[in-house]
């Protein structure tokens, strides 16, 4: 029942936008972040909408696919966009029993909901279009000029990958506990809360020890194959900057100049 | 001929409880050369295991020493090389691999060693095709067989370019077919020229080695060609093992007087054997 779990939402497709270097995207989405805090008219609303299709058109993954995305947090764009019209002074426009919402309140709500949908929209293209692997190998080259402030940044990386590496050995194993105790009569499905999380107890504990017992093997086996932490440790993959990696970072940068000069001219 | 593993006097104790020590090895000296292919068989406790690990510097000599290609295990510079030029392939498929790609975790052991990254890709490619996995080289490990990730984690020890690779019951946990691959696999990296270690609890593939060597209690107890030792039946019935059951049958015919060879391990040696009596 666990099976079909996948990790991470990425979408294999061979765009332009999955080809982009991992470092250049992670740090392009930052920026894109910070970006939309930063509009605060139509006009840059616009921009960014148009920036974002045509980098969703790019990358080939299907518009149903990424707005998925956006069910887990339905509620929340719900309650902002409640709380910014009905919460903002200013002209009345249309009265609902003793709720009063505003010009102002409305444009609030809409922008802030668009914002938060376009945050989610955002960063998940940087999930969907960048495996977990490249993820993690950007992130590492990306911490490692703060090594020397302490920052371990190979540590996180392998951990990363070895936690990538064992979720699905770890579910698997899960439902291999699972139906052996409920073949000996557990029930893990009825009952209140506080029976359910009882009933976990014969589920969890097995799948902790079987853990720490893996844990233990890898960790020899690593050493076995030489491993000794990340100095001197030289890659397979080399991650290199292309023409395409350049040339996007020239378009980011003009686009994000373009957000602050609409936001300074008004 | 070169020798590849040497111990002398080796002894191996650990702490089980408070007050309780154990004796895993006790004065083992073997031998093994270079291109050897060597079966270590035992029962559950025998030491089998914690004389592999010894070979890897997994574990260190509690007294005697073990040397690998006249490297001393001890001696912490050298612990490396060691674990370069002897590989270790452990029992269970899923906790030896590290990466989330099969080609990822071949690169693993190179990575470490500080290999430069065309070679590596080299290298991985090589050790890929050597035990047939090339085509499996995008997937993820818990998409694999258990043979297959047997291969795989074979195939990361090849990309260190070992001299010698060690195989602690890498096949304890497959089924017949994956055990198979992995002995198909075993058998021609030792026609390559690769020394190899084999520890295993099944005899149909012990008898595909040059050398058996035959563990009990911490103490070499037999140690010889397949065919001299499972000539020992009784010996062999005493330690808790088995033999090959057409070996069996042979032994059990020369008991019933019948004057048959007891030198028989295959169904084609009996098969041979049983036309020349008739």
């Amino acid at each position: 029942m666990l099976r079909d779990i996948t990790i991470g939402q990425y979408y294999p497709e061979n765009s332009i936008i999955h080809r982009l270097d991992p470092r250049f995207k992670i740090l392009a989405t930052f920026v894109y972040i910070i970006s939309l805090f930063i509009i605060d008219k139509l006009f840059a609303y616009t921009l960014v909408t148009v920036f974002l299709g045509i980098l969703i058109i790019l990358s080939k993954v299907p518009l149903a696919y990424i707005l998925r995305g956006l069910k887990p947090i339905f509620i929340i764009i719900i309650i902002t966009f409640g709380i910014n019209i009905f919460m903002t002074k200013g002209v009345v426009i249309y009265n609902i029993g003793p709720l009063e919402i505003t010009k102002e309140g409305l444009t609030t709500a809409v922008f802030m909901v668009l914002r938060l949908i376009y945050l989610i929209v955002g960063t998940s293209l940087l999930t969907l279009t960048t495996s977990p692997i490249q993820l993690t190998d950007g992130i590492e080259k990306l911490l490692n000029p703060f090594k020397r402030i302490g920052v371990p940044a190979h540590e996180l990386a392998m951990m990363m990958t070895i936690a990538l590496r064992f979720i699905p050995t770890l579910l698997e194993e899960t439902d291999k506990i699972m139906k052996a105790q409920m073949a000996r009569g557990a029930d893990f499905e009825s009952g209140n809360i506080v029976k359910r999380a009882k009933s976990l107890i014969p589920l969890l504990v097995p799948l902790f020890i079987g853990a720490f017992r893996r844990a233990d093997d890898l960790a020899m086996a690593m050493e076995a194959r030489c491993y000794r932490g990340g100095e001197n440790r030289t890659r397979m993959k080399e991650l290199r900057l292309h023409k395409r990696d350049y040339i996007a970072s020239v378009i980011v940068i003009a686009f994000v100049v373009l957000l602050i000069f609409t936001r300074i001219q008004g | 001929m070169t020798k590849m593993i040497e111990t002398i006097d080796l002894v191996y104790e650990y702490q089980k409880d408070e007050d309780e020590r154990i004796m895993a090895l006790k004065k083992v000296g073997l031998k093994v050369k270079k291109g050897e292919f060597v079966a270590i068989l035992g029962h559950n406790g025998s030491g089998k295991s914690t004389l592999a690990k010894l070979m890897n510097a997994i574990y260190l000599p509690s007294g005697g020493k073990v040397y690998i290609k006249n490297m001393d295990t001890t001696n912490e510079e050298k612990i490396w090389e060691i674990r370069r030029t002897a590989g270790m392939v452990f029992q269970n498929p899923d906790n030896q691999i590290v990466a989330t790609t099969v080609e990822e975790d071949v690169a693993f052991g190179p990575e470490n060693l500080g290999v430069a990254p065309k070679e590596i890709r080299e290298r991985v490619e090589g050790a890929m095709k050597a035990v047939g996995i090339d085509e499996f080289r995008k997937k993820s490990p818990h998409l694999l067989s258990g043979g297959q990730k047997q291969r795989v984690a074979i195939a990361g020890v090849l990309a260190m370019k070992p001299e010698c690779i060690i195989l602690d019951e890498p096949t304890a946990m497959l089924d017949p077919s994956g055990r198979k691959e992995v002995m198909d696999t075993i058998v021609k990296l030792n026609k390559e020229g690769i020394t190899v270690i084999h520890i295993t609890h099944f005899m149909d593939e012990a008898v595909k080695a040059d050398r058996i060597v035959v563990m009990d209690n911490g103490n070499i107890a037999l140690d010889g060609k397949p065919k001299d030792v499972f000539s020992n039946v009784d010996r062999l019935k005493q330690l808790g093992l088995d033999v090959p059951q057409v070996t069996l049958l042979a032994h059990e015919l020369k008991n019933e007087g019948i004057a048959i060879s007891e030198n028989i391990l295959t169904v084609d040696e009996m098969v041979n054997e049983l036309c020349r009596l008739l």
